[in-house]
């Protein structure tokens, strides 16, 4: 019932004292993705005597310009945008010698910089590989990125060439679409694509939220199992509705790593001045055989 | 003097007293550290102003030094970059506090800062119009965003601020209830120290009462009472088990001195009856003496006028008479020999053969060696013979015969005097063998049988059947006086 208020005191402050502290300079979006990721790199710091903190990398763009005059020991960059000052604060930051990790989008190439996060193409290929189990002989896809998810669309390019390497000829129309920071334009958007294109046999989206947002609509449009989806990420809802077989499968990737890896990378590079140039924490395909 | 109430209780006040300072410094203590806690808060954002305003302070210098080239405004710049710059912590910590971090991150930008003004300085004396522009510009940014860090410090520190505050009002809460515990504790300690010590003394207090009712009430056999309380109460316990030992050996020293005295008391009253005993047979005695003297004298005259009328019959039969006179009355000695006994009873024989020489027959049974052999009360054999002669024949016609008999069965000497005359009544028989007490009164019948009977019991007082008496009516009597040979008679004279 009591607690020692002396206890209290020490559990309400740490000041144990840390050898590194490190920057990550991420998108402003509160997603699940993000969430995962900051998780894992706070426990990795709390697993080693590193302090990490979280900062917006494009809501207030004075905060990474000055990121270089701030004493961080390392950064953790998620540049989803290949934005001109950006790059110049970047090649500052690594002008000054400071260890980067690229989160996710390798953005400038440098021996200093180094690239933790999911191959794109990997993506593709499992979307490919998704599509296939269904036995269909001809495919007319449409690949919906999302801005919620700018870590997939950076290298679009990849994720496109993944699942054209799978499914070859078989892939009759590879469509994309992007749809924006509004957590119910996918709705809208697929609603558009099917009722104006009657062909298309497959929707691959790009984002959890999208995922949930576009299966409602085709359950309204009263499509289900006429047109198959390939979702994105592993939130409970999208495990009931594979589990129902209203969603073919689900692409996840593993944020929490990411974020533990980037801290662990850069405590690597704080130490002996490299780490591994290319660490690729992999994606895992969910299907209703996997439930 | 470690058990004493004195020192008890000094001790228990002491303890309690250090409980309620103990609890009272604990509250003051923790008080005084969630203190320290908020001014650290409130510390760390008055610094951080500080260099605020050490940084807004530098803008005016450094517009005027840039704009005008015034050397007061470089003084003065130069001097607050001196200022900021040893203000600011050299020691820049990393923890998993955000807050730390963030100042750390301000003191890097302030560094930073503080290089950008030294190289604008430089820029500015050589006169590089395009570059201290530029630099300036970046120097603004740099300005700017160190303020927006200080506010996000500050805003941070308010947001922590209010979520430490009802940690913090529940930290304060729970110190006072820990304080309120520990007094309540105290008080609940210092109570059953007190309880206990009254306890401790009212307890034995209450058993010594109870055990000095028993005392009063005569119990001496009351097992020590013993208490483990404090030295005061066990020293009156002490004390009152020595009392009570005390007076139970005195009271019985008293018992043993009383019954000391009712043994005495009881020696003197059993002397007493012996001397009213005594005395009583001296009064039979001379009861006894007082006629036969007259009669001695008077027989002794007849002797000589029957010898002066020549009448030798009645000479001899007051000779006769005058022998036994004389030797009732010259007897002194309780006890004679049996010899001297029959020599008594011998000449009453002579005498009443002559009263009655047609109707008595005495016959004398006796072994004559014993006669000198033992002794017997003196006067005891005639008086039972002449029981006989003048009760047993009274109403009886034709010759009655008396036989006096002495036999010894060993160790009882038997003395036997049996006559077959009418008897006694078995009423007079119980009667008789009724031992006296000293209050007896006399009467017309101490003389002859009950004389000896009395006498035989007084002599041997342990034997209580030294004397039997068998009789029939019309059959006869027969009284055995048994002498039991190696008893002492109570008595000797």
């Amino acid at each position: 019932m009591l607690q020692s208020p002396f206890l209290s005191e020490e559990s309400t402050e740490s000041t144990e004292e840390l050898k590194f502290h490190y920057a990550f300079f991420l998108p402003a979006e509160d997603n699940s993705f993000f969430s995962r990721l900051r998780e894992g790199a706070i426990a990795a710091a709390s697993s080693i005597d590193c302090a990490v903190t979280f900062h917006p990398i494009d809501s207030n763009p004075l905060s990474f310009e000055m990121a270089r005059f701030s004493g961080f020991d390392g950064f953790g960059l998620y540049l989803y945008e290949e934005d001109e000052k950006k790059l110049q604060f970047l090649s500052e930051i690594v002008k000054e010698k400071i260890p980067i990790v690229q989160i996710e989008n390798e953005v400038i190439q440098d021996p200093g910089s180094f690239f933790i996060g999911t191959n794109n193409f990997d993506i593709g290929k499992g979307i490919g590989q998704l599509a296939l189990e269904t036995g269909l002989d001809n495919f007319s896809m449409v690949l919906i990125y999302s801005k919620k998810n700018p870590g997939v669309m950076s290298d679009r390019n990849l994720v496109e060439m993944g699942i054209k390497s799978v499914l070859k000829e078989k892939l009759s129309d590879l469509k994309t679409e992007e749809t924006s920071l509004n957590p119910l334009d996918a709705g809208m958007l697929a609603y558009d694509l099917l009722s104006k294109e009657p062909a298309i046999d497959f929707i691959v989206l790009t984002d959890p939220n999208d995922t949930l947002v576009t299966v409602q609509t085709i359950i309204d449009m009263n499509l289900v199992g006429m047109v198959q989806i390939i979702g994105f990420g592993e939130h409970e809802t999208i495990k009931a509705y594979i589990e129902k077989g209203v969603i073919l499968g689900s692409i996840i990737r593993n944020p929490y790593q990411i974020g533990f890896s980037a801290v662990i990378a850069l405590k690597e590079i704080s130490l002996n001045g490299y780490t591994s140039a290319y660490v690729d924490t992999g994606i895992t395909i969910l299907t209703r055989q996997d439930q | 003097m470690k058990n004493s109430l004195k020192t008890r209780l000094l001790i228990y006040f002491l303890i309690s007293m250090i409980i309620i300072v103990f609890s009272m410094s604990f509250v003051l203590i923790n008080s005084l550290k969630l203190q320290e806690i908020a001014d650290r808060r409130f510390e760390d954002e008055q610094f951080l102003q500080e260099l605020q305003s050490y940084l807004i302070d530098i803008q005016l210098p450094l517009k005027s030094y840039l704009t005008s080239y015034s050397s007061s405004s470089l003084a003065k710049l130069l001097f607050l970059i001196e200022t900021l710059n040893e203000s600011v912590p050299v020691i820049r910590p990393i923890t998993a506090d955000n807050s730390v971090l963030i100042k750390r991150e301000i003191y890097f930008l302030i560094d930073s800062y503080l290089i950008k003004l030294n190289q604008i300085i430089e820029e500015k004396r050589g006169r590089k119009v395009l570059q201290y522009i530029a630099s300036y510009e970046k120097l603004n940014s740099l300005y700017v965003y160190i303020s927006s860090r200080i506010d996000d410090f500050s805003l941070f520190g308010f947001r922590t601020q209010l979520e430490e505050y009802r940690s913090f009002i529940e930290l304060f809460r729970r110190i006072q209830i820990y304080g309120l515990l520990q007094i309540l504790l105290a008080t609940a300690f210092a109570f059953s120290i007190l309880m206990q010590t009254i306890n401790n003394i009212a307890s034995p207090m209450y058993q010594l009462s109870l055990m000095a009712g028993k005392l009063s009430g005569g119990s001496f056999d009351i097992p020590d009472i013993h208490f483990n309380s404090v030295d005061e109460v066990n020293q009156v316990t002490e004390a009152f088990n020595n009392m009570k030992h005390n007076i139970h050996h005195n009271i019985e020293e008293l018992k043993k001195q009383k019954e000391m005295e009712q043994q005495i008391m009881t020696e003197k009253v059993r002397n007493l009856k012996m001397e009213q005993l005594l005395k009583r047979m001296e009064l039979y005695t001379m009861q006894a003496q007082m006629n036969p003297h007259f009669l001695f004298n008077t027989i002794n005259t007849g002797v000589q006028l029957a010898i002066v009328e020549d009448a030798d019959r009645t000479a001899e039969y007051m000779e006769n008479l005058a022998a036994l006179f004389r030797y009732n009355i010259k007897e002194k000695q309780f006890f004679v020999s049996l010899r001297h006994e029959m020599e008594g009873l011998e000449s009453y024989y002579n005498i009443l053969k002559i009263r009655f020489p047609k109707t008595l027959n005495l016959v004398l049974n006796v072994q004559n060696d014993l006669l000198d052999r033992f002794n017997c009360p003196a006067m005891i054999i005639q008086p039972l013979v002449e029981n006989s002669v003048l009760h047993a024949f009274s109403k009886k016609d034709g010759i009655g015969t008396i036989i006096v008999a002495v036999r010894f069965e060993d160790p009882l000497l038997l003395i036997s005097v049996s006559d077959d005359g009418v008897g006694i009544p078995p009423e007079i028989i119980s009667e008789l063998l009724t031992p006296h007490t000293h209050d007896y009164k006399l009467s017309s019948r101490v003389m002859g049988l009950e004389n000896v009977i009395q006498r035989c019991y007084f002599f041997y007082p342990d034997q209580k059947d030294i004397i039997d008496i068998r009789s029939n009516h019309d059959s006869g009597t027969e009284i055995i006086i048994k002498i039991h040979t190696e008893v002492t008679p109570c008595i000797r004279l």
